[in-house]
């Protein structure tokens, strides 16, 4: 059982962004309520990633045939705000192909889809709280219908902790990527090393049978040990 | 360690994420006990507008109010049929649907469900709780007198219980700090 304090809004993203117009008809614009942390906030299903099917992923290829596009490994930790690693975290990732294209039904940008590849699927995190798979470096995309913008490359992560307070969703964007400078979502979090928070490092190109950019990203949740003395 | 910014979830949140896990009345060939429900509902914006591809969580105890985690006293009865977790996703019209069951009461806690959204638009993560009557409880007891109505499922028909979502606006849904 962890404690959980509230986040620091300056290591956040706005609430409100400039050209985002949802962001004005749907945040709440009552104050968010107090309330105490009873044991359902502080838990959640302690079996994830047996019923949601989470296992080693591979969004590179299907069926042995290799997705189009740069073939990248993508690694890291999930922590808690000790450091400490969580093990058996449920990670959901999904991404454009490397056309800028979801397979999701609702996207309806004229780039084409890769037969080859979903851009999404599940993974458990091991004992040290590591993550690894191999996949396509996502291409950017405009943002329709409305054609606000052009998203810059990212992947979308959503975590499941060990709590219901630490749940997690996040989109991370990859290094020097001239559109991150444009972009809405990466630019609503006003500080730079916050967003240096939720970009990949670049750690390796690896040359031999298998060719690949190697890319990590660590993801700290909220949540930290109770201080006997203190909590209770 | 400073916590990792949360995002929007955006629009395209795979469906398969949401549909196999929209329903928590069965696990691993066993059905839960107790009181099988529907709680249907909408997700709106502010004028009353629907959201699409917003995704609903809950997370609650089962029918005899026991939690799936080790932390519960109770943890070795927990409803190996139940799997305290479930995720819906809103249709164009705004609509969800969560098939659960009625949770019981336990740990100091009267009859609730964590509800979560996440949508377009929105760049965190919203939390709510959902009851079943205004009886006392330490979050409910939190909330205004008078918004405490909006946070009670409205028995509908049959096992259906009805539980919309006001993002913001008239009527909008009590949030907790989170």
């Amino acid at each position: 059982m962890k404690r959980y304090d509230l986040y620091d809004e300056r290591t956040q993203s706005l609430r409100y962004i400039d050209r985002y117009p949802k962001s004005f008809v749907r945040t709440p614009k009552e104050p968010l309520i107090a309330r105490p942390q009873t044991l359902t906030e502080q838990t959640l299903a302690v079996d994830l990633a047996a019923q949601l099917h989470a296992g080693p992923l591979n969004l590179s290829e299907m069926n042995g045939q290799r997705a189009i596009g740069q073939l990248i490994e993508i690694k890291g930790r999930i922590l808690d705000e000790d450091g400490s690693p969580i093990a058996g975290a449920v990670l959901e990732l999904w991404q454009a192909n490397a056309a800028g294209r979801y397979v999701h039904k609702q996207d309806d940008h004229i780039a084409p889809l890769d037969p080859n590849f979903t851009g999404q699927g599940r993974l458990v995190t091991n004992e040290e709280g590591e993550y690894s798979l191999f996949t396509i470096k996502p291409g950017g995309y405009p943002v329709l219908p409305t054609g606000w913008w052009w998203r810059p490359p990212h992947i979308h992560f959503s975590i499941l902790g060990v709590s219901w307070m630490d749940r997690f969703v996040t989109q991370v964007f990859f290094p020097g990527e001239p559109l991150n400078e444009t972009d809405l979502l990466y630019k609503g979090i006003p500080d730079r090393e916050a967003r240096d928070r939720v970009t990949f490092e670049m750690t390796e190109t690896k040359m031999g049978d298998l060719s690949y950019i190697g890319f990590r990203r660590d993801f700290v949740l909220r949540g930290r040990k109770m201080t006997p003395e203190v909590d209770g | 360690m400073i916590p990792s910014p949360i995002s929007t979830i955006g629009p395209y949140f795979p469906f398969e994420f949401a549909d196999d896990a929209c329903d928590l009345t069965s696990l691993n060939g066993a059905t839960a006990k107790g009181e099988h429900i529907t709680i249907v509902g909408k997700v709106l914006e502010e004028g009353g507008g629907p959201t699409v591809n917003s995704i609903v969580e809950i997370w609650q105890p089962d029918a005899e109010g026991i939690l799936r985690h080790p932390s519960d006293p109770r943890f070795a009865q927990a409803d190996p049929g139940f799997r305290g977790f479930g995720r819906a996703r809103t249709l164009p019209d705004g609509s969800f649907q969560l098939r659960t069951v009625i949770p019981g009461a336990g740990n100091g806690r009267a009859p609730h469900i964590n509800v979560s959204v996440m949508a377009i638009g929105l760049t965190w993560r919203y939390v709510t709780t959902l009851f079943f009557s205004e009886a006392s409880d330490p979050v409910l007891d939190c909330v205004p007198a008078g918004r405490r109505p909006l946070l009670v499922a409205k028995k509908q028909a049959d096992r259906t219980y009805r539980f919309d979502i006001q993002l913001r606006g008239e009527n909008e849904t009590p949030f907790f700090a989170d």
